[in-house]
């Protein structure tokens, strides 16, 4: 069983990177905020008794789940928003799932600093804005395995598919990722 | 550049933006942290059932008071159950021999009596013991 202190270790571990990949996916820093501690809450408090070794795929998998559960509200959100809006005339019908738009929306928080000077952090931001603007199962997929360290049977027991499915994934957002850098001057 | 390359550069580039969160990010990050910890329990000294034997080796007073009490509810039920058996014992102790002399009393009368154990089972033997004793 993790101790308190185990505990905190691991949160202050991942925390950051918690939060990128929620900003990632919701494009909004304070939802990806609310995100990440919705996700220490129900990891302290429903999971607090395993073993320090689970707490790395547990959490994973309770932030992806907290994402989830955002775009779900969004959605129902939206879909009131529509039928009240619906009286007002010029509006177009926008009910359609945020995850299936995630590819063609643009990065803001991270275009700010690409503005920056910097080379390195002009760098750094485009790579984010690329990273974000991967479909969906692509960036989970690829920011598991290369970012979180997890291994091919880890990234599909999170995911909830094959490990084929995930070695397809992880393929496709480097090729993506690559083409789409390589588009904006930047060869890694 | 293969894939495997390819991803740790990328990791690279994210861990350095993970690194330059701004303050307000990282503060409400660190509160996030607090809060969750406060939800989490620290687990239990000792299971309740088991300190009856480990707590005989603790030196903290606390342990071992935990460890008497324990031990006193292992105890309990056994005790009880030695007492029933005990009572149950003493309970059919005066009864026993009355019961068995009666037996060996009636087997000794059966078997004394010249009667042979066939007629017991014919239906008009007792017939006619009944009517003898109607006689009577």
């Amino acid at each position: 069983m993790a101790s308190r202190q185990e505990l905190s270790d691991f949160l202050a571990g991942v925390e950051r990177r918690a939060f990128k990949q929620a900003q990632y996916a919701v494009r909004d820093s304070d939802a990806a905020l609310d995100i990440v501690q919705d996700a220490m809450m129900k990891l302290a408090e429903k999971y607090g008794d395993r073993p320090a070794g689970e707490l790395p795929l547990l959490f994973t998998r309770i932030l992806q789940n907290a994402t989830y559960d955002f775009f779900r509200r969004q959605k129902v959100r939206s879909t009131w928003v529509t039928l009240f809006s619906a009286l007002s005339p010029g509006h177009e019908d926008d009910n359609v799932d945020p995850l299936e738009t995630l590819e063609a929306a643009p990065g803001s928080p991270a275009a700010e600093s690409a503005e920056n000077q910097v080379e390195r952090s002009q760098i750094v931001a485009i790579i984010e804005q690329e990273v974000a603007r991967l479909p969906t199962r692509q960036r989970e997929a690829f920011l598991m395995r290369y970012w979180e360290d997890m291994d091919v049977a880890e990234t599909a027991a999170v995911m909830g598919c094959s490990q084929g499915s995930v070695k397809t994934h992880c393929s496709r957002a480097t090729h993506a990722l690559a083409k789409a850098l390589k588009a904006r001057g930047i060869q890694l | 550049m293969n894939e495997k390359e390819f991803g740790y550069q990328i990791r690279q580039a994210l861990n350095e933006a993970a690194g330059e969160l701004d303050h307000k990010t990282t503060y409400r990050l660190e509160q996030a942290r607090a809060a969750a910890l406060t939800r989490h329990r620290e687990p239990a000294a000792a299971p309740a059932w088991s300190p009856a034997l480990q707590a005989a080796g603790r030196h903290s007073s606390e342990g071992s008071r935990l460890g008497w009490f324990g031990g006193l509810g292992l105890a309990a039920p056994a005790v009880a159950l030695v007492v029933g058996f005990i009572a149950i014992y003493q309970w059919q102790q005066p009864q026993a021999p009355e019961r068995i002399s009666d037996l060996a009393a009636m087997d000794f009368a059966v078997l004394m009596d010249e009667t042979p154990i066939r007629a017991y089972a014919d239906k008009g033997f007792g017939i006619l013991l009944r009517g003898e004793t109607e006689d009577l």
